[in-house]
């Protein structure tokens, strides 16, 4: 039974990890950059739900939206000011850039809110619900199911809707796409907004079942970048299923040895997808 | 020879340029804490001659710089007390801070300035272990003895150094007073202890297994976690099944959130929970709300314990700096009061005969319990509280002679909870 336990915790992990690297993943599939100031896009998501819940008494389930439109417009400036400029541009260039963008957004948090850890108290979701002696952590599987709604949500925008397929057109072939009459700027714009409304989502979550601090965005973009490697970058689905196999990996490896160890099998992972199959489960080789 | 005499010329320089700005500084400070600090009746001689310079490099900025501020607080609050009430050694005292921005490198490299560019009189700890780590190493070669104000971590007392005294429990004790009197007091016979592995928290759980064997109490698990971890799960269920007495956590503030959390969420039920940092902070109520009932955590100090000139300095430090003082405000200003003792008992500045005064002395400070080392300079005197949260509020259940209420246990199993 036990084993069952630890499974399903590793599952309701893995729910707070696809959110996350969904968005990463989206950004990298259209632009080819990888957003080191994801994390703090995520951090936040967070402090907005936690500023609306604890100063204005917002329901932190309804701060969801208000951070996620926030943060869209967040991410829509910035790549209109600051990433537009280096795409199609050597990847140190969309490394530092955003490497900068992430350490700025992390001192200025710092600054304004202290490093103090703070975190949203909603009761209804605290503890957790039984079924057969299996522990279903409240907050986690709530979030799991958001997790699923906005990413489900969001894989049929892409498959369904012409600005979907503009974006999956884009993420294919730039040029041809461009050359189909597809505003790929502003195809790049809305997928910034997007994966940044994705992180500030993930950290609205974060912030009901974990702590918010200014730090927390560097614990988990190292793990996303993991994941998107596992699942192939660029590729939506892949983040999603990469997410849930770290989170079991992490939990049966945990439970077996000890958390510690845990800790490195991300890391372990993406060595042995980068060795055995570099596209990841999900990729397209490249040419 | 000579460069003994350039050092003093210069030394007369820079004394010169602050005999300005010294007495200056002095007269604001005593028009605000004058009246604090002097009894009324008594009127202090004015300090005079060139001032003692005790230098210190805090962390106000980076990962630990709001909690280094309430330890440079505390030490401004002394020297504004200090200057206001006869000085020391009837000189003027000048607190020479620089910010180390959490950094051990910056640290160390800040006290070498401060020893040989600045060249301070005396010095006081920075913050944090790791910091203090590596400032003990400079202060020692040039034979500086350190009031280690602002860490606790074993290992700076097992590297064999001369003249570093700590002013408070090393983190191996932390969680003494709870597994010696607390869990035979209830008959508990097993335990589990996890921690994360970082220098400090690592320090007060592996203190905490040795405690825990010597007293007869089974360590039925005892594993460790990585900084920023972000799910405990599997750990817990494993304790689950071991059904320990008591739980131990060498923790910060939000992994020991995350094991509460994550322990209801699995029906996890030890009779007692102890962390030892996150409960005593009151962000800890903040972030769990009633699931903060029953920790028990270890505390260095609290606002309302009765030790000497306890209730001055709460006093003193909300009306200097408009907030109250926490802990680390309370082990920097108790630091600053054995420094005070030491040189006035010796009557020079002979660092010499400070570092032998520091190894023998005993004497109170705001804290609980007293001042005293061992003969590696470990703090044996002072007397970690145990407080535990009950219905929101901070309960202090041990030592007998500082309790504010009872002890409540065991703790209920969380279905149990209403």
């Amino acid at each position: 039974m036990d084993i069952v336990q630890v499974v399903i915790s590793g599952i309701l992990l893995g729910g707070v990890y696809t959110l996350f690297a969904t968005g990463l993943n989206l950004i990298f599939g259209v632009m080819k950059i990888i957003n080191l100031g994801h994390g703090e896009l995520m951090m936040l998501g967070a402090y907005i739900t936690f500023f609306l819940s604890t100063s204005a008494g917002v329901n932190p389930l309804v701060s969801i939206p208000v951070a996620a439109i926030a943060m869209a417009v967040l991410g829509w400036i910035l790549q209109f000011a600051l990433v537009e400029r280096v795409v199609n541009q050597p990847a140190i260039n969309s490394l530092l850039l955003t490497f900068g963008l992430s350490t700025l957004m992390m001192g200025v948090a710092l600054n304004l809110w202290t490093s103090n850890f703070r975190s949203v108290i909603y009761e209804p979701l605290t503890g957790s619900w039984t079924i057969l002696t299996i522990s279903f952590s409240r907050s986690r599987l709530v979030a799991f199911f958001i997790a699923i709604l906005v990413t489900g949500g969001m894989w049929l925008f892409l498959k369904r809707s012409t600005f979907g397929k503009s974006i999956r057109a884009t993420s294919q072939h730039p040029q041809v796409a461009q050359l189909c009459g597809i505003d790929v700027r502003q195809v790049r714009f809305a997928t910034f907004a997007l994966g940044s409304a994705m992180a500030a989502v993930s950290g609205s979550l974060i912030a009901m079942i974990f702590t918010v601090s200014p730090e927390m965005g560097r614990m988990f973009i190292g793990k996303g970048f993991a994941i998107i490697v596992l699942g192939g970058l660029g590729s939506f689905a892949g983040a999603f299923l990469g997410a849930l196999i770290l989170g079991v990996s992490e939990t049966l490896t945990a439970f077996f040895t000890n958390t510690q160890i845990a800790e490195g099998v991300a890391y372990l992972i993406l060595l042995l997808v980068l060795v055995v199959r570099p596209s990841g489960l999900f990729g397209k080789a490249e040419e | 020879m000579s460069a003994s005499k350039v050092n003093r010329r210069e030394l007369m320089r820079r004394a010169a340029i602050l005999g300005v700005s010294v007495p200056a500084m002095s007269a604001l400070l005593a028009a605000e804490a004058g009246a604090q600090a002097t009894p009324a009746g008594t009127v202090a001689a004015a300090p005079t001659g060139d001032p003692i310079r005790i230098g210190a490099s805090v962390s106000t900025t980076g990962t630990n710089g709001r909690t280094g501020l309430y330890q440079q607080e505390a030490y401004l609050l002394w020297e504004a007390q200090k200057n206001a009430s006869g000085g020391l050694l009837g000189r003027p005292v000048e607190m020479v801070l620089y910010d180390d921005q959490s950094d051990p490198t910056t640290g160390a490299r800040l006290y070498e300035r401060l020893i040989t560019e600045d060249q301070v009189d005396l010095v006081m700890g920075p913050y944090a272990s790791g910091v203090t780590q590596a400032v003990a190493q400079i202060t020692e070669r040039y034979g500086y003895p350190l009031l280690v104000a602002g860490a606790s971590a074993n290992s700076i007392w097992e590297s064999g150094f001369r003249a570093i005294f700590g002013v408070y429990s090393v983190a191996g004790d932390y969680f003494k007073d709870i597994i010696t009197t607390i869990a035979p007091a209830q008959d508990y016979k097993t335990a589990a202890v996890i921690y994360e592995d970082a220098v400090f928290p690592m320090s007060t759980g592996q203190g905490a297994v040795t405690t825990l064997q010597d007293q007869g109490i089974e360590v039925v698990l005892e594993e460790s976690y990585p900084q920023k971890a972000t799910d405990v799960s599997s750990v817990l269920t494993k304790i689950r099944d071991l059904d320990p007495d008591m739980l131990i956590g060498g923790s910060y503030l939000p992994d020991s959130v995350l094991i509460v959390r994550q322990a209801k969420e699995l029906g996890l039920n030890p009779r007692l929970y102890a962390f030892s940092v996150g409960a005593a902070q009151p962000d800890f109520v903040e972030t769990l709300g009633a699931d903060a009932n029953y920790v028990l955590g270890p505390s260095m100090w609290e606002p309302e314990i009765e030790t000497e000139g306890n209730a001055d300095f709460m006093a003193a430090y909300q009306q200097m700096w408009d907030r109250d003082p926490d802990y680390h405000s309370a082990t920097g200003y108790a630091g600053c009061q054995i420094l005070e003792r030491a040189v006035t008992n010796v009557g020079e500045l002979d660092l010499e005969a400070l570092a032998e005064a520091l190894s023998s002395l005993t004497m109170n400070t705001i804290l609980p319990g007293e001042y005293r080392v061992d003969e590696t300079g470990k703090q044996i005197g002072h007397i970690p509280l145990t407080v535990q949260w009950q219905d929101g509020q901070k309960i202090i259940v041990a030592p007998e002679d500082q309790q504010t209420g009872e002890l409540n246990l065991p703790t209920p199993p969380w279905d149990e909870r209403s």
